[in-house]
């Protein structure tokens, strides 16, 4: 704020008139002509004297602050404008004057002085009543707008915290995930550090269960044909440190029957990493129109179906009764030296 | 000799690793982590095969394909990716990539998929061959009719046994073919996806990015 000085040894009255001119380096004459000038508007200038003597000789801020409205009410009442209109003026601009000087701010999260607002909207209500054209609108438009004012922040407040909110159980959903699946999988990893093809299988398990999670049916639950043979490739990966290739076309939802031909192929995935002494496994499923589809094939050592002793029951009573069972079938090719192939058809 | 190959890929670990693998079988000329360092840099290297990641901070590995082939229509792209997602891998591939194998494929492998792709040949891994039958079925259900929007007999056969871990070789001898054969079988199959502007690979695309 500017500061005004009284100047005592050049006065008339109080040295108000002095003060300012020698703040203005203008004569003081001018000065005292002006204000003289301006108590004849309604005695304007006899207040605005007042109300600058207070601010010069460091009175209390309202008893200025009233001096000077009122000067000013003066000044504009003998201008023409209605009182009422004036009184709203001043309202106005005290109520601008107190935002000003509380450091108020209508951007979010400031802090926007209600009562000086509230001052605001009175003084713009009186004013435009008693000078606009629309007056039956003006009531309830400021009820309205009142009601904006403070309403509105808190619904903006409480939009942002809602926002916030479902970031951060985002955020724990997925750090749990993490932690279940990823980090356990790490800590695993550096305990068999020493064992390379549990390390792989370990990262290729989690592998294939972080794309399903990404990029899959997003159920944590298997629920599918194509994820439970994931799993089952998975499951057969890691107890016996092979790879297992997967492919498939098309997909249906699982069932018993659905249930019983995974398991099939799993047995068989599971002889493959068993007896055919390779290091990769291909299966493939195929769902048609009319029938699902498991191919497991491997490039192994292959055997003679005659050969196997009668006491492996893998390939009967795991395979083939299974999926008879289930009212599919399943046949085995296999050639001593150059793999075997399990077919398993299972109608729909 | 030594196939002058181009690595892009954003995860600077695996891309040594592929580097040091493949450095008996193939010449690394350069190598790049996002879309916008790998475009002009092949533009200039013009390499013979581009090894490409689907997934791309700055987009997907078909936007470095667009950005290429106008004006280097000599370089082959093969995808390498752990990426799952049917959709990305086929539209990586209707792009005008010509095969794709998993990250986890052995150094042996991934050399042959380079020389086939450099001779012109098309790669198809098992799971991509499963894609295919996949987004093929889904138009066939439909009842698409041009040539381009359905597979004969025959080259369903081939991809089938694809699917199901056979190589080409196997395939011919199983099916009585010449590898050759096998070979043009395949390139058809891929002719198609990348020609085929039927709107049942489009929706194909979008009904499995819904589930």
């Amino acid at each position: 704020m500017p500061t005004l000085e009284l100047n005592r040894d050049d006065r008339v009255i109080a040295g108000v008139c002095a003060g300012i001119a020698k703040q203005l380096d203008v004569d003081a004459n001018v000065v005292r002509l002006l204000f003289a000038v301006l108590a004849l508007a309604g005695g304007a200038g006899v207040l605005l004297y007042f109300a600058l003597w207070a601010y010069g000789s460091g009175r209390r801020f309202i008893l200025v602050a009233v001096l000077a409205v009122l000067a000013l009410a003066a000044l504009l009442d003998t201008l023409g404008l209605s009182t009422p209109a004036v009184i709203g003026a001043t309202l106005v601009v005290a109520g601008l004057a107190m935002v000003l000087r509380r450091g108020g701010s209508v951007r979010a999260g400031g802090s926007l002085p209600f009562r000086a607002a509230a001052l605001m909207m009175i003084g713009a209500v009186i004013l435009l009543s008693h000078t606009g054209s629309t007056r039956p609108f003006i009531g309830p438009g400021a009820a309205v707008g009142m009601l904006l004012l403070i309403v509105g922040p808190w619904v903006w407040r409480l939009q942002e915290e809602r926002g916030e909110k479902i970031r951060l159980e985002e955020r724990a959903a997925v750090a749990a995930r993490v932690h279940d699946s990823v980090l356990q999988t790490l800590a695993l990893v550096q305990r068999h550090a020493d064992d390379p093809v549990r390390v792989s299988a370990l990262a290729r398990r989690q592998e294939r269960e972080l794309r399903r999670w990404l990029y899959g049916s997003g159920v944590t639950e298997t629920a599918s044909l194509a994820d439970a043979l994931a799993d089952a490739a998975a499951d057969v990966e890691e107890l016996h440190g092979i790879r297992v290739e997967l492919a498939s076309a098309g997909d249906v939802p699982l069932d018993e029957r659905v249930g019983q031909l995974v398991l099939a192929a799993r047995e068989a995935m599971t002889n493959a990493a068993k007896y055919a002494g390779v290091s990769e496994v291909s299966v493939y499923a195929e769902v048609t129109a009319s029938e699902i589809e498991v191919f497991v094939r491997d490039r192994g050592a292959g055997f003679d179906r005659a050969a196997v002793p009668a006491g492996r029951r893998g390939i009967a009573e795991s395979i083939e009764a299974r999926l008879a069972r289930a009212g599919g079938s399943a046949s085995v090719w296999s050639e001593t030296g150059s793999g075997t192939e399990v077919e398993l058809r299972l109608p729909r | 000799m030594r196939r002058r190959v181009f690595l892009v890929d954003d995860h600077v670990l695996f891309r040594a690793g592929v580097r040091g693998e493949l450095s008996t079988v193939a010449e690394i000329v350069g190598e790049a982590g996002s879309v916008a360092e790998a475009v002009p840099q092949i533009k200039e290297l013009d390499p013979e095969v581009v090894l490409l990641d689907v997934h791309l901070p700055d987009g997907g590995g078909e936007a470095v394909i667009a950005g290429v082939a106008q004006e280097r229509p000599g370089v082959k792209f093969l995808a390498l990716s752990v990426s799952d997602a049917a959709e990305d891998v086929i539209s990586v591939i209707r792009a005008g990539a010509r095969g794709y194998v998993t990250k986890t494929i052995s150094t042996e492998e991934l050399g042959d998929a380079i020389e086939r792709v450099a001779e012109g040949d098309a790669v198809f891994s098992p799971r991509l061959a499963g894609f295919v039958l996949d987004a093929f079925a889904a138009g066939e259900r439909v009842g698409g009719d041009a040539e381009l929007d359905v597979l004969t007999p025959r080259e369903r056969e081939v991809l089938q046994l694809i699917a199901r871990g056979y190589r080409y070789k196997e395939i011919a001898a199983r099916l009585h073919l010449s590898i050759k054969t096998v070979e043009a079988h395949v390139s058809s199959v891929l002719r198609k996806l990348q020609l085929s502007s039927r709107h049942e690979l489009t929706r194909w695309a979008a009904e499995r990015r819904l589930i």
